[in-house]
C-alpha cells in the first residue's frame, strides 16, 4: 500500500502524532517541526511544494527525478492533513523536461506543475513544503522513514547522512579555501563546527586554490539573477549592481568601493527582499566579500586574480626573440586575434584575446609566454625576426 | 477600530486596514510608487517603509495591518537612508531624460524624486535597450521607462481580469511586463480598457490618444466627446449589452430629444471618434441607439423627469424641426407656456419634409413629435412668420428656429433653365407626393447627403439614369460612405473630383459640362483653390438637373433681424449666448450655423431653452436624471478573440428589393447582434473609475 493510502487509513490525528514521534523536520531555509507547521495550518490550507526559492545548486531535485513518486505522494499526504484538493509543485524554470516527465504522475495526485518560483506574495496562508519534507513524509508513511539528511559533495550522488556529521568528516578541510555550504560560504575554520545539517540545499562545494571567490560569487549573482522574479527592487535592482561590482573586479577593473557598496546593498537585501532568493544572494555576497576580503584586495590592489582564474589579470605574448615566424601559433587561435607571417616575428592583439592558451601549446619554440605581471616591450607592426631591438 | 500612532499623531483607523492608505487618508504624506489605491499591494518598491515601535526591522506601511495600540514613525535617518538606496536602485535602469519623456511633469517618479532628494552617481546606470513598441492600436510600450511596479499587471490581471500582461524575463535576465511571448495586445485577447496605462506611474505604457489640449474625460471617452450632445455613450451600450433597453433609453433621453430618429439618421460623430476603429471597426452605435430605443417601454422617462410649475412666461416657437421642438420642449418642462409655430401643414422640418421617407418613417418621426405634445407644447401648424419682432408683444420671448429650406442655385451658366430642380423643393414635393418636375436622366451637383437623399429620391420616383457629381475628392466627400456606396448598389453613378462648366440647352436643360478637379485645396484664407486638368472637358447628357449645394434659411432683411454669412441669422455666440440682434429674440438649429445634423440641432435647441429660461427668470438648468445609477463592474473579464470581434451589420433590403418604393429599407439589428454589437465596447470610461494617484505634490499645496 502506499504512503498516502496508509494515510487515509490511519486518519488526519494517527499521521500527525506520527510526524511528532518522529520528530519530522520542514526542510531548507524555514525550518519549522513538522507537526507545528500542520497545527499552525489552517484547514483546508493550499500545499505548494518546491525546492526553497533561492535555492539556485538544485541537486536535491534528484530526489524527484530518481523517486518521483515518493515526493508526490508526500506532497498528497501533506493535502490530506490540510484537509485541500489544491496542489501545487514548483520546479526551476530551467526544468521544463522533468515537469514534462513527471506530468502524468502529478496529475493522478491532482498535483499542479509549474516552472517558476513560489510566490510568497500570492500564497496567502498556503503550506509550503520542501520537496525533502514530502520525500521524508512519505517515507515515514511508508514505515522506511530513515533519520538524515540529504547530502552530495560537490555535485556527486545523493546521501543520507546523520544530520550531526561534521563537515570535516564529509570533506578535506586542509586543503580548502572555503566551503560552500548550502547558500553560503564558510572559512575552512567556521566549517569546523559546522554539520551536514547546514548543507541547506544538500550541496557541500569546497573551494581551493584553484578557485577564485570572486569568479565564484560573480557566477552565483548571475544565477540568482535566473532565479529571482524581479518584483522586489532589491532582489532585482541589488543583484544587478551586486553581480556588476564582482564582474568588474574579475576583469581588473574593481574598485574598493565596490566592497562598501555590496555591503550596503546587501545589508538592506536581507531583509528588504520578500522572498529567499534575494535575502540568500545577499549573504552569499557579505560572506565572500567580508570573509574573504583579502582576495577582493588582491584583486583591486594588485592587480591579480591569486588563483589564476580571472583572465583579465593574466596576459599572454610573444616572445620577440625567440619567436621564429613558423605560424603554428596563428594557425590555431580561434580568436584570430594573432598577425604575422613567414619570418617575421608574431604578435598578439589583447584586445581580441580570450587568453584561451591554445597558442602556448601550439608553439614548440616556448615563444608564447603567459605572464601575470607587465608585459616587456614589444614590436608594434610586423618586424622581420631576428631585426626587434628591445632597446 | 483601532487608535493608531502615526509620527505622534493619533489616529482612529479600521482595524486592519493597510497602513499606507491610513496615513494618506489622513493626510499625513509617505511616499510610493507601486502602491496604488485600487490594487493589491505589492510591497516591492520599498519606498513606504516605517517603522513600528517593537518591530526588528523597517517594513513597507502598504503591507502593513493596522492594529490598535500601534506606534509608526514615517521619518528617521534610516529609514531615509533605505528609501534613498532603494531609489537610486530604480533609477540604476532608468533613463535619465525626463525633459524628453512625454509623462513629463505628470510623472509619479519624478515626484518622488524631488521629494526624496537627488540621488548619488554611485550605481551602475545601464541602459535597458528595449524597442519602444508602437505596433499595437492605443497604447504604446516604452519599457526602457519601466520600473517594475507592477501596477500594470495588478490592474490588468486582479483589477480587470483580463490577464493579459505579466512579469517576463528577457535573455540578458532584463525584467519587463508584457504579453507572453511578445504577442500583440490583439492576439493576447486584450480588451483595450487602458487600466494599464492609467496606473502606470512614469513614462512606459502611454494612451496614444493622451493629450494637454483637451480634458482627460473628452481623450479617455472620446464617444461621448463627440456627441454634440455629449450622450453618455459606455453608459447606454452597457445597459443594452445587459439587455435593459428602457435604462439605456433612460440614459439616451438624458441628453437628447427624438432618440429614435436619431437612431435611424445620426450622423454618428461618435463613431468616428470611438476608440474601438483604432482596434479593427468602430462601435455601431447609431444602430445600437436604435435597438433600444424601439424596445424601451418609457418607464424610466415617460411621464417622469422634470417639470416644474407654470411661471407664466409665454415663448414662441417659430419652426418645428428638431431644434425648435427640443428648445419648445426644455422651456415647457422648465415651466413655461410655449408655442411651436410651423409654416409647413406638419412639425419636424427636414425630418418630415427632407429626409426621404425610405431612411425614416413619418409615422415615427410623428410618434416623436407627439412626445413633445404630451409634455405640453402646443404646435400650431401652417402658420408662417415674417414679423419676428410682432410676436414679442404677445409672447416674451420668441426663438427663431426656421431651418434651411431654401435651396442654392450656383452662379453658372444655365441655372435657371426649365429642368433646373433645387434640393429642397424637389425633396419637400416628393415627400408630400407632388409633382417634381423630373425628367428621365438626372445630374445631382453636390456631394453630402442631401445630394444622396435627392439622387435616390429620383432613383425611387422613376428616373432612368442618375449621375451625382461634386468638387471633392471620393475620399472628401462630405456624405456617409454607406450613403455612397447604397447609392451605388441601386445604380447611381457617382463622379467625384469635378467642376461643373455650365448646364447645358436652349430651352430646357440638355446636360451638364464638367472638367476634372486634379486638385482642391484652401488658402491660407480659406479660400477654395481648384485645379482643373487641362483637356478633360466632357458632358453628360440629362433632362433633369438638381442641385444639391447647399440650403440657407428662407428670411429676409425685412424680418428685421441682422443676418450674416449664408442668410443665417447673427446671434451673439454660435454656442453660449444665441440672443439675435432684437431683444427677446433668439436663434438656433441651422438658422445660425449652416446646414449640419439633426443632433447638432437638437442640442443648439437644448442650449437656447437653457439661454431663454435664464433669460425669463430661471435658473437655466434643464439637465435631468432619468436613467437608474449605472454601476459599472471594473472586472471585465478575458474575452477569447475579443479584438477581432466584426461589427454587427443590419439587415438591409438588396438595391433591386429597395430601389422602385420608399419603404424603410434597413430593418437595423437583431436582438442577438444587439447584444454582442455592445459587448464589443471597449468601456473606455471604466478607466475614469481608477483613483488618482496621491503626490507629494497634493499634500505640499495642502500643507501650504
Amino acid at each position: 500500500m502506499g504512503a498516502l493510502a496508509n494515510a487515509k487509513q490511519a486518519g488526519r490525528e494517527a499521521v500527525l502524532a506520527k510526524v511528532k514521534e518522529a520528530g519530522l523536520w520542514e526542510y531548507g531555509l524555514k525550518k519549522e517541526a513538522l507537526f507545528d507547521k500542520f497545527e499552525r495550518a489552517s484547514e483546508g490550507a493550499a500545499v505548494e511544494a518546491g525546492l526553497n526559492n533561492a535555492d539556485t545548486d538544485r541537486v536535491l531535485l534528484a530526489l524527484l527525478k530518481n523517486t518521483p513518486e515518493k515526493v508526490l505522494e508526500g506532497i498528497a499526504v501533506a493535502g490530506f492533513l490540510t484537509g485541500t484538493e489544491s496542489l501545487s509543485l514548483y520546479l526551476p524554470e530551467s526544468e521544463s523536461e522533468l515537469t514534462e516527465s513527471l506530468k502524468e504522475k502529478a496529475e493522478s495526485y491532482g498535483i499542479q506543475l509549474f516552472n517558476e518560483i513560489i510566490n510568497v506574495r500570492a500564497a496567502g496562508d498556503a503550506v509550503l513544503l520542501h520537496i525533502v519534507t514530502a520525500a521524508d513524509l512519505a517515507d515515514l508513511m511508508d514505515g522506511c522513514y530513515q533519520k538524515g539528511v540529504y547530502v552530495s559533495v560537490d555535485g556527486a550522488p545523493l546521501e543520507k547522512k546523520a544530520a550531526d556529521t561534521g563537515i570535516g568528516e564529509l570533506v578535506p578541510l586542509g586543503s580548502a579555501k572555503a566551503v560552500k555550504l548550502g547558500y553560503r560560504y564558510y572559512t575552512p575554520a567556521e566549517a569546523e563546527g559546522l554539520t551536514a545539517a547546514d548543507a541547506t540545499t544538500g550541496l557541500i562545494h569546497v573551494l581551493t586554490d584553484k578557485d577564485c571567490i570572486v569568479a565564484e560569487t560573480r557566477n552565483q549573482m548571475t544565477e540568482y539573477r535566473k532565479a529571482s522574479c524581479g518584483k522586489c527592487v532589491f532582489c532585482r535592482e541589488g543583484l544587478i549592481q551586486l553581480e556588476y561590482e564582482q564582474k568588474e573586479t574579475t576583469q581588473a577593473r574593481g574598485k574598493m568601493e565596490f566592497l562598501d557598496l555590496t555591503k550596503e546593498i546587501g545589508d538592506a537585501m536581507k531583509f528588504s527582499c520578500l522572498c529567499s532568493v534575494g535575502q540568500e544572494a545577499a549573504k552569499a555576497a557579505l560572506d565572500a566579500t567580508e570573509k574573504f576580503a583579502g582576495e577582493y584586495e588582491a584583486h583591486i590592489k594588485k592587480n591579480q586574480c591569486p588563483a589564476g582564474v580571472c583572465t583579465s589579470f593574466v596576459h599572454i605574448y610573444i616572445d620577440p626573440q625567440t619567436c621564429t615566424g613558423c605560424g603554428e601559433c596563428l594557425d590555431v587561435c580561434p580568436a584570430d586575434c594573432i598577425e604575422g607571417k613567414a619570418k617575421y616575428i608574431h604578435m598578439i592583439d589583447e584586445f581580441d584575446c580570450t587568453k584561451c592558451g591554445k597558442c602556448i601549446e601550439a608553439c614548440e619554440e616556448g615563444a608564447v609566454i603567459q605572464t601575470a605581471g607587465k608585459l616587456p616591450k614589444l614590436p608594434n607592426r610586423l618586424t622581420k625576426v631576428g631585426k626587434f631591438r628591445q632597446h | 477600530m483601532a487608535v493608531i500612532t502615526i509620527d505622534g499623531e493619533k489616529i482612529e483607523v479600521p482595524e486592519g486596514k493597510n497602513v499606507l492608505e491610513c496615513a494618506l487618508d489622513a493626510g499625513i504624506y509617505i511616499p510610493h510608487l507601486c502602491h496604488h489605491k485600487d490594487l493589491n499591494p505589492l510591497g516591492s518598491c520599498r519606498m513606504c517603509i516605517v517603522q513600528v515601535e517593537g518591530h526588528d526591522q523597517v517594513e513597507p506601511s502598504c503591507m502593513l495591518k493596522a492594529e490598535d495600540g500601534m506606534v509608526i514613525e514615517t521619518q528617521n535617518e534610516e529609514i531615509k537612508r533605505l528609501r534613498m538606496l532603494a531609489l537610486e536602485l530604480l533609477l540604476a535602469g532608468h533613463p535619465e531624460d525626463c525633459s524628453t519623456c512625454p509623462k513629463y511633469g505628470h510623472c509619479e517618479l519624478q515626484v518622488l524624486i524631488q521629494y526624496i532628494g537627488p540621488k548619488t552617481g554611485r550605481m551602475k546606470m545601464r541602459s535597458k535597450g528595449f524597442a519602444v513598441n508602437a505596433k499595437n492600436p492605443l497604447l504604446v510600450h516604452d519599457m526602457n521607462r519601466c520600473i517594475l511596479c507592477g501596477r500594470c499587471v495588478r490592474a490588468c490581471d486582479d483589477l480587470r481580469g483580463v490577464d493579459v500582461l505579466h512579469y517576463q524575463k528577457r535573455e540578458d535576465l532584463e525584467v519587463y511586463t508584457g504579453t507572453l511571448k511578445n504577442k500583440l495586445l490583439k492576439d493576447a485577447d486584450c480588451r483595450f480598457c487602458q487600466a494599464c496605462a492609467e496606473v502606470c506611474p512614469t513614462g512606459t505604457i502611454r494612451d496614444i490618444l493622451s493629450t494637454t489640449e483637451k480634458s482627460k474625460e473628452d481623450y479617455v471617452v472620446p464617444c461621448k466627446a463627440g456627441c454634440p450632445a455629449h450622450t453618455n455613450i459606455p453608459e447606454y451600450l452597457r445597459y443594452i449589452k445587459e439587455g435593459d433597453y428602457d435604462a439605456a433609453t433612460a440614459v439616451i433621453r438624458e441628453k437628447l430629444t427624438m432618440p429614435k430618429t436619431l437612431g435611424y439618421i445620426c450622423t454618428h460623430a461618435c463613431e468616428l471618434e470611438c476608440k474601438r476603429r483604432l482596434v479593427n471597426e468602430p462601435m455601431s452605435i447609431r444602430n445600437l441607439k436604435r435597438y433600444a430605443t424601439e424596445h424601451d417601454s418609457g418607464k424610466y422617462w415617460r411621464g417622469k423627469g422634470k417639470q416644474l410649475a407654470d411661471t407664466g412666461k409665454k415663448v414662441c416657437v417659430v419652426g418645428g424641426g428638431p431644434a425648435g421642438l427640443t428648445a419648445a420642449y426644455y422651456l415647457r418642462k422648465q415651466g413655461h407656456d410655449v408655442t411651436v409655430k410651423e409654416a409647413l401643414p406638419t412639425a419636424g422640418g427636414m425630418l418630415s419634409y427632407g429626409i426621404p421617407s425610405y431612411r425614416l418613417p413619418r409615422e415615427m418621426v410623428q410618434e416623436e413629435i407627439q412626445v413633445f405634445t404630451d409634455q405640453g407644447v402646443k404646435i400650431e401648424t401652417g402658420v408662417r412668420v415674417d414679423q419676428p419682432k410682432e410676436l414679442l408683444k404677445e409672447y416674451d420671448a420668441v426663438l427663431m428656429a426656421i431651418g434651411g429650406h431654401n435651396g442654392v442655385r450656383l452662379p453658372m451658366p444655365g441655372k435657371d433653365l426649365p429642368g433646373v430642380l433645387v434640393n429642397i423643393d424637389f425633396l419637400r414635393k416628393a415627400s408630400m407626393g407632388q409633382e417634381t418636375g423630373m425628367g428621365h436622366k438626372v445630374i445631382v451637383l453636390g456631394g453630402g447627403n442631401v445630394a444622396f437623399d435627392c439622387a435616390r429620391t429620383a432613383r425611387r420616383l422613376g428616373a432612368e439614369e442618375i449621375h451625382v457629381a461634386c468638387l471633392e475628392a471620393r475620399d472628401k466627400m462630405t456624405s456617409d460612405d454607406e450613403e455612397i456606396e447604397q447609392a451605388q448598389e441601386e445604380g447611381i453613378f457617382v463622379h467625384p473630383a469635378q467642376t461643373f462648366e455650365a448646364i447645358t440647352g436652349e430651352d430646357h436643360v440638355t446636360g451638364v459640362d464638367f472638367m476634372n478637379v486634379e486638385s482642391f485645396t484652401f488658402d491660407e484664407n480659406r479660400r477654395a483653390i481648384i485645379k482643373k486638368e487641362a483637356g478633360s472637358e466632357h458632358h453628360i447628357d440629362a433632362d433633369t438637373v438638381i442641385f444639391a449645394t447647399g440650403q440657407r434659411p428662407d428670411i429676409t432683411e425685412e424680418a428685421g433681424l441682422t443676418l450674416g454669412r449664408g442668410n443665417s441669422i447673427t446671434v451673439t455666440d454660435i454656442v453660449k449666448d444665441k440672443r439675435t440682434s432684437v431683444e427677446g429674440i433668439f436663434a438656433a438649429g441651422d438658422c445660425i450655423y449652416g446646414t449640419k445634423s439633426v443632433v447638432m440641432a437638437i442640442e443648439s435647441g437644448r442650449e437656447a431653452a437653457s439661454q431663454i429660461d435664464r433669460y425669463l427668470g430661471g435658473d437655466g438648468d434643464i439637465e435631468e436624471e432619468l436613467a437608474p445609477k449605472q454601476v459599472k463592474d471594473p472586472y471585465i473579464g478575458k474575452i477569447t478573440g475579443f479584438a477581432y470581434q466584426k461589427r454587427r451589420q443590419p439587415k438591409i433590403d438588396p438595391a433591386e428589393m429597395r430601389q422602385n418604393n420608399f419603404n424603410l429599407f434597413d430593418h437595423g439589428l437583431c436582438e442577438e447582434d444587439a447584444c454582442a454589437e455592445a459587448g464589443r465596447c471597449l468601456q473606455c470610461d471604466l478607466r475614469l473609475q481608477i483613483s488618482a494617484p496621491k503626490t507629494w505634490a497634493d499634500f505640499a499645496k495642502e500643507a501650504k
